[in-house]
């Protein structure tokens, strides 16, 4: 029954938890198996275990909790990431504050979840890395624009955003959901010279300087979520 | 003081010595000129003898005498000469001529025979011999009055150079003591002074040490005050919530199958709510307690995270730039600096009413640099030493650093950290993997400028 139900659905996410607790572990395993779409096909209790499952199972999407023994989530992401480029990663954390999160990015994670809201977001975060978005939980959304905003504010600085061209901030949005130079050079009919061109400019503007940091500015600008 | 000694011994010598020389000379010079007044009294007394002795033999005795006493005087003259002062010089010639004449009016006589010499021996005697002895003695007695003067005058002398000598003695006197005045007028000043900045820092020390007692009874009080409130908020808060996450699911599963779905719903809400507030709480005392993100993410992550929390809470802008050889500092670096700040953001916040706080953590070969400044209303950093200064500097005194506040009324305050760091304590090995000799860069102005 079981494996005819996982052969008929090719196209089943195949699944990577790692959490040192055995009740958070077991609430997501049951939450995600309540789906036909998802199989947990591995699971660990702490970040060497994670990597060791990962490099066997090969799995679509792996579940990082943040703060595990051994090897933290964050370098567990790393090497999973360095390892096998083809698996999405979803960090799990207690924090909402962009430390973490900037972090996360770095270590190649897409999607970012606060463990409070998890079982709420943690299916469509799973879909959304599955299909190469990014996917963070609302909570930090809205914590990260809130804050940007009140930098603003607060120190009368200038918003960097409004520097840009509208062509610059079309692929900035295109480049924080992911693509490629070359699949935005082909949405926006322009050459990839271009594109590259546009991306420098934008990323000197912005004073980034990393693919994390500009991710992290297109969250707090909320031009992606 | 011995200089004027030696000067009055030397005065004294010197006043000695002339007084001396005076008097000696003087009674050398009576000494000889009594011997020439007896010499002309005798060459007178044999004089007469010889011109009034009737027997040749005896006239012829006389006559020897007379040129002895001739020979005496004229050596006594000679040696009279010899010394003689320049204003006696005139006497003397005179005396001398006198002298001389005496004898030649004498030398005929000598040729006298006896018959001769009694017949006109008298008168010569009465009118030549007598008048020249007496003018003589008048002579050799105005020579006696001139050394008499001269004793006189040495001894006036004398007196002028005891007076001076007097005089120079006092004024020595009123120097030496004028100057010893001043040396004990400037000595007791001198320790008057240094026993004035004895108490003063007697004073202080001693302020130093109650102000040391209150602070680190405040400082236990304080202590025992946190673990009352963590306690109670333990207690309080997470003990209720889950006694009352406990009735609620009692209550869920005794109204299992009995009660209705919609009404079970109700209550698995009402738990949810329960402990989400409680996940919430125990996260931010886990925090107060020690930010995992220092942990986890190390310290200027933990720093920004702070500065972001403290301009979320209050109304101050706090910004943090950084500049660090390695993130990977060892852990008490962490926490003492992560303090430090903790606590200076604190006082800020409490105190200080600034609108914008600055947090600066920079290396510098073998230290580390931490600086937070305000714009705030300042304070008297030389007398205003809160409990939360002291828990500093007892953190930063741990590692072995140094810690400065300057600040003045109106004008702010800088609270600055020095903390030593030993190469053997930085660890090499990055733990995120990143290049590990690549420098960690960080200011605040977030990506958005």
């Amino acid at each position: 029954m079981e494996t005819t139900r996982a052969s008929a659905s090719v196209k089943q996410i195949r699944i990577l938890l790692a959490d040192d607790h055995t009740v958070m572990r077991r609430g997501l395993r049951l939450l995600l198996e309540s789906r036909p779409e998802f199989a947990v096909v591995a699971e660990a209790a702490d970040g060497r275990q994670a990597v060791e499952q990962a490099a066997t199972t090969r799995p679509d999407v792996a579940v990082l909790d943040i703060a595990m023994p051994n090897l933290s989530g964050i370098e567990a992401a790393q090497r999973i990431n360095a390892a096998l480029p083809d698996t999405a990663i979803v960090m799990l954390s207690m924090h909402s504050d962009e430390g973490y999160l900037l972090r996360a990015l770095k270590a190649g994670a897409k999607g970012y979840l606060l463990k409070d809201s998890a079982e709420g977001d943690l299916i469509d975060a799973i879909k959304s890395v599955r299909q190469g978005k990014t996917f963070f939980s609302p909570e930090v959304t809205r914590i990260l624009m809130e804050d940007y905003i009140r930098e603003i504010r607060t120190r009368g600085a200038e918003d960097t955003y409004d520097l840009l061209t509208p062509r610059e901030r079309e692929i900035l949005q295109l480049l924080a959901e992911l693509k490629s130079n070359k699949e935005i050079a082909q949405l926006l009919n322009l050459s990839l010279y271009t594109v590259e061109t546009h991306r420098r400019n934008l990323q000197e503007k912005l004073n980034l300087h990393s693919f994390a940091e500009l991710i992290l500015y297109a969250v707090r600008k909320g031009v992606i979520s | 003081m011995a200089l004027a000694g030696i000067d009055a011994l030397r005065v004294l010598g010197h006043f000695r010595r002339s007084d001396e020389q005076i008097r000696s000379r003087y009674l050398a010079e009576n000494h000889v000129l009594n011997d020439i007044r007896s010499d002309v009294y005798v060459s007178g007394t044999y004089v007469r003898d010889y011109l009034l002795e009737p027997e040749p033999k005896r006239a012829d005795v006389y006559r020897a005498n007379l040129e002895q006493v001739r020979k005496h005087m004229e050596a006594a003259l000679d040696s009279y000469g010899r010394q003689v002062a320049p204003a006696g010089s005139e006497h003397y010639t005179a005396l001398r001529t006198e002298l001389s004449d005496y004898w030649s009016i004498l030398a005929p006589v000598f040729g006298w025979d006896a018959a001769e010499r009694r017949r006109s021996g008298y008168a010569f005697l009465r009118d030549e011999v007598f008048p020249r002895r007496q003018n003589m003695l008048a002579l050799a007695g105005r020579i006696a009055d001139l050394n008499e003067q001269q004793l006189g005058a040495g001894n006036q002398q004398v007196v002028s150079l005891l007076v001076s000598f007097q005089t120079r003695l006092l004024l020595t006197l009123m120097a030496a003591l004028a100057l010893g005045f001043g040396l004990a007028l400037f000595t007791m000043r001198k320790i008057l002074s240094l026993e004035g900045h004895a108490r003063l820092q007697y004073v202080k020390v001693a302020e130093a040490r109650t102000q040391l007692k209150e602070l680190s009874a405040r400082l236990v009080q304080a202590h025992e005050e946190e673990r009352r409130s963590l306690s109670r908020e333990l207690h309080d808060e997470v003990g209720q919530a889950l006694s009352a996450v406990l009735v609620e699911l009692r209550n869920l599963s005794t109204g299992l199958g009995i009660r209705s779905e919609e009404q079970s719903r109700g209550q698995v809400e009402t738990i949810k709510g329960l402990v989400e507030s409680t996940v919430r709480l125990v996260r931010n005392m886990a925090l107060l307690l020690r930010p995992s993100m220092l942990d986890d993410l190390g310290l200027i992550p933990a720093l920004k995270w702070q500065a972001r929390e403290s301009s979320k809470r209050t109304s101050m802008d706090v910004t943090v730039a950084a500049e660090l050889d390695s993130d990977e500092l060892p852990d008490d670096y962490k926490t003492c600096i992560y303090r430090v700040v903790q606590e200076a953001l604190h006082n800020c916040a409490r105190h200080s009413h600034a609108t914008s706080v600055r947090i600066n953590v920079e290396q510098a070969q073998d230290r580390l640099l931490l600086s937070i400044r305000d714009d705030g209303q300042g304070f008297d950093a030389q007398h205003t030493k809160g409990l939360g200064l002291l828990g500093i500097q007892e953190r930063v005194a741990r590692l072995g650093g140094t810690c400065q506040v300057d600040s003045q009324l109106g004008s702010g305050a800088t609270l600055s950290v020095e903390l030593p760091i030993h190469v053997g304590h930085r660890k090499l090995e990055n733990r995120s993997g990143d290049n590990p000799s690549e420098r960690v860069r960080e200011t605040d102005t977030h990506p958005v400028g």
